[in-house]
């Protein structure tokens, strides 16, 4: 579908290449070189017998195989999606279990509007927000994403501030309104009023009946972005400059480079596959009703 | 000043009756002495041999082009577009992409920010009686980075490798009709010929930076730039990263003065606003080009300065002069007396850019005819020229065009100024690569589009412009235009040796483009390159090139 999709783009790879000034000869030589003026079925079964082979072919772009580009950036797509991930799940549930156990207050009212409210903004939007107060005026944190040439972990680190915060404001309310609404039900539940009945301390409570039970649903919802954070941030890639999946694809679909793009987006599929997998996973750890293999 | 004919006689007694005849203009007064640089530059006169003329002339000297020089040992950092695919001499056609060639490779001759030709490679260059074969004479003792020296042989090899049609040349459409494979002739070690398949008064230029892909590089060139990036630039290479960034360290074996900087960082980046804040934040000290629109923030800032160089860059407006509505020159030109062109520079430009009058001859060109009267907006004219074309009521037309620098909103001005004269324009603004389509007639919104809005980077001489988007032939013609008279003039233009006669020529095209109006050309924008205070010695050229050799920082 990619690749049939790839082809109603008008243009061509030489003609994208050389620009729309170039000779015509030079575009079919260059066309010619690269094999694109092939049959259709002829270039997709050379890309798709090497790929099952785990050669993920030539970049007609940069003239240059496509793997070491594809793992390049994911590798930096999963680092800032990791960081993101770790700043914004612990403080998202957190908020949302505080605004649910102070249900109708005005701390919940801040949580619940304030994380609306952010999320609405697209990251374009906050992102030079955050540029302009950390990076241009205060100029505690690096505007662009990408560090130096052999960074340590920390190094990277602090470049991945900057980027993940309007990740983290897109996400924080999201995932808090999905918890707090987990919580809401949990907490007004019969087995949550039977614990306490049961004269349980609130403490044992709250973390072994209604959070367990709480964190279902938001599981389900971190899971499903996590694609979006390693695949979709093409905007963010963009203005901190960082070099990862979503604008490795996003350059390719331009460039009508086909081994790069369907590689591309054959990597994030699978990264899709694995992160629902992993929720699957932890859903089971934590509903025992659907654990594998357990009696009714 | 009084003029000292002793010295200019003495001066004259070696020129050739082309040379002499631009000088006995100068002296006359009629060629200016700007006008005189340039010109007598592409002839292959040498800088300080114009100053000595312009001195006995009694003009004074040249202004000088010496300038106080920085502290050495600096690492100048540049922000640029992102090279959009495999750096490749003969291939590479991306603004991203030249830049990062340009500092390691260098050409013939340099086309400087005032246009005027200057020697890199070639020492000097001189055309035969009619301009068919020009011959340069190579700088010797120029090293490669590799090690080898630069010899007539890669100068053949390397202009041949851009004219051969079987090798993917992004330069065969600047060659196509001048100069073909095997024309190239090496006479010795230092010395080459190149034989035109017509006369060509601007050669030159087509071997300088203006034609960016002829850079020279060794003989033994297999097409695998990104492995070596030789030449015999001012800087070798450091270390290359697709998409990331390129670092140079100077190169302490350049045939010229050695570059002030330590080292040279480009960093890419995919789009104009994240430049602007890492300029601001202070994590790059220029940034290589800055479009009006984009850098608006930048324009006023006391934190930066901006390089505005005067350039023939511009957005062609075609008219289908053989289908619809636009088949009536009167109706193009009453479209054409709609466009408020002071306003488009002060407003749209905001005043970086002069002003158009419907033809490729942009003030910068000293071949341009001045005397040429400016079109104004006149709606009470433009009125009346619908009026006798029968089409008073107006009529619906679609205008085509690219998501580009500020052609959006040219073309949304446009549509507002022609509404006066009952003209309703739709507007349909692709992305780039949708407009452009294919490039060849029958497949491209910008060649079969009955109007539409396309972008022409900057040119040291108007020959592109005048050949391929106007001729009969021209494989750009996306107006559609065909006008014997004018490809005789265009024609005649090119082969042109002589200022004067370009010049008479000039005005005939400019006068019958006015006539005709097949392609509205409304202003041509400044190149702007912005950089961070204290940073000095930046020469940027309108080609989206950057010397960086006499770089420093305060």
């Amino acid at each position: 579908m990619v690749f049939l999709g790839g082809q109603a783009l008008p243009g061509n790879v030489g003609r994208a290449i050389l620009g729309p000034f170039a000779d015509q000869r030079a575009v079919d030589t260059l066309n010619h070189t690269l094999g694109v003026d092939r049959p259709l079925l002829a270039q997709y079964w050379s890309w798709i017998s090497n790929f099952v082979q785990g050669d993920m072919g030539t970049s007609y772009i940069f003239r240059a195989p496509v793997a070491p580009f594809v793992i390049d950036a994911l590798g930096n797509s999963m680092k800032l999606a990791a960081v993101a991930f770790v700043l914004v799940v612990p403080i998202g549930i957190l908020g949302g279990v505080v605004a649910a156990l102070n249900l109708n207050r005005p701390l919940d009212r801040i949580i619940s509007l304030g994380g609306l409210s952010v999320t609405v903004l697209p990251e374009f939007v906050t992102g030079i927000i955050l540029i302009l107060i950390f990076g241009v005026w205060l100029r505690w944190l690096p505007i662009s994403a990408a560090w130096p040439r052999d960074a340590g972990f920390f190094t990277q680190l602090y470049y991945l501030i900057l980027p993940s915060l309007p990740l983290f404001l897109v996400l924080f309310g999201y995932i808090a309104r999905m918890a707090r609404s987990g919580m809401i039900e949990a907490l007004d539940s019969d087995y949550t009023r039977t614990a306490v009945l049961k004269g349980l301390p609130w403490r044992t409570v709250i973390w072994r009946h209604v959070l367990r039970n709480a964190l279902l649903p938001t599981i389900t919802v971190i899971a499903t972005q996590t694609g979006y954070l390693i695949g979709g941030l093409v905007v963010i890639e963009t203005l901190f400059r960082y070099q990862g999946i979503g604008s490795l694809i996003f350059t390719a679909a331009r460039g009508k480079d086909f081994p790069m793009l369907e590689s591309g987006i054959l990597t994030i599929g699978i990264v899709y596959a694995v992160a629902t997998l992993v929720a699957d996973f932890l859903y089971s750890v934590l509903n025992p009703r659907i654990r594998l293999g357990s009696d009714q | 000043m009084s003029k000292n004919f002793g010295i200019l006689d003495l001066i004259r007694r070696n020129r050739t009756p082309l040379e002499n005849h631009l000088i006995d203009g100068l002296v006359d007064g009629r060629v200016s002495r700007r006008d005189f640089v340039r010109h007598g530059s592409l002839l292959g006169l040498s800088l300080p041999l114009l100053g000595r003329i312009g001195m006995a002339a009694g003009l004074g000297g040249m202004p000088s082009l010496a300038r106080a020089q920085g502290a050495p040992g600096a690492t100048i950092r540049v922000a640029s577009s992102v090279p959009a695919a495999t750096i490749d001499p003969v291939t590479i056609a991306d603004a991203g992409g030249l830049l990062v060639m340009q500092q390691v490779a260098e050409f013939l001759c340099v086309d400087g920010p005032d246009l005027v030709l200057q020697p890199a490679l070639a020492e000097s260059w001189k055309p035969n009686d009619n301009g068919t074969v020009w011959t340069f004479k190579l700088r010797k003792g120029v090293k490669f980075h590799s090690g080898g020296e630069m010899k007539a042989d890669d100068v053949v090899a390397s202009i041949d490798r851009l004219a051969d049609p079987a090798n993917s040349s992004n330069a065969l459409s600047v060659f196509t009709g001048i100069l073909q494979k095997g024309a190239s002739k090496k006479v010795d070690d230092y010395t080459v010929e190149f034989h035109l398949d017509a006369p060509n008064g601007n050669f030159p230029y087509m071997l300088s930076s203006d034609n960016y892909n002829a850079v020279i590089i060794p003989a033994s060139y297999k097409g695998d730039y990104e492995k070596s990036f030789d030449g015999t630039g001012p800087f070798r290479i450091e270390k290359y990263t697709a998409k990331v960034g390129a670092s140079f360290i100077r190169n302490e074996d350049y045939w010229g003065p050695k570059a002030l900087p330590e080292r040279t960082e480009f960093t890419f980046f995919t789009d104009m606003q994240p430049q602007i804040l890492a300029l601001q934040g202070g994590q790059v000290d220029i940034i290589n080009q800055m479009p009006v629109l984009a850098g608006v923030a930048l324009l006023n800032d006391p934190n930066v300065d901006i390089i505005s160089l005067k350039s023939s860059a511009h957005q062609q407006l075609h008219m289908r002069c053989d289908e619809g509505p636009l088949k009536d020159a009167r109706v193009r030109r009453a479209i054409a007396l709609c466009l408020d062109r002071d306003k488009l520079a002060a407003g749209l430009m905001k005043g970086r850019s002069a002003l158009g009058n419907d033809s490729p001859f942009a003030a910068v060109y000293p071949s341009t005819d001045t005397s040429v009267p400016q079109r104004k907006q006149d709606i009470a004219q433009a009125k009346q020229l619908m009026e006798a074309a029968g089409l008073g009521q107006g009529f619906k037309i679609t205008l085509t065009t690219e998501r580009y620098l500020e052609i959006p909103e040219y073309a949304q001005l446009i549509q507002n100024w022609v509404k006066e004269i009952g003209v309703q324009l739709d507007l349909n603004i692709l992305d780039q690569s949708g407009y452009y389509g294919d490039a060849v007639f029958g497949k491209s919104n910008w060649l079969d589009s009955v109007m539409g809005i396309t972008d022409y980077g900057h040119r040291g001489v108007p020959n592109v412009y005048l050949a391929a988007p106007l001729k009969s032939e021209g494989t750009w013609n996306a107006a559609h235009f065909k006008n014997k008279d004018y490809d005789a003039l265009a024609t005649s233009y090119i082969a042109a040796l002589d200022l004067e006669a370009q010049k008479a020529d000039a005005g005939k095209i400019q006068k019958l483009l006015l006539e005709e109006t097949p392609v509205i050309f409304g202003y041509f924008y400044d190149y702007l390159t912005a950089t961070a205070k204290g940073v000095a010695g930046v020469q940027p050229t309108a080609m989206s090139q950057l010397f960086l050799d006499k770089a420093s920082k305060a």
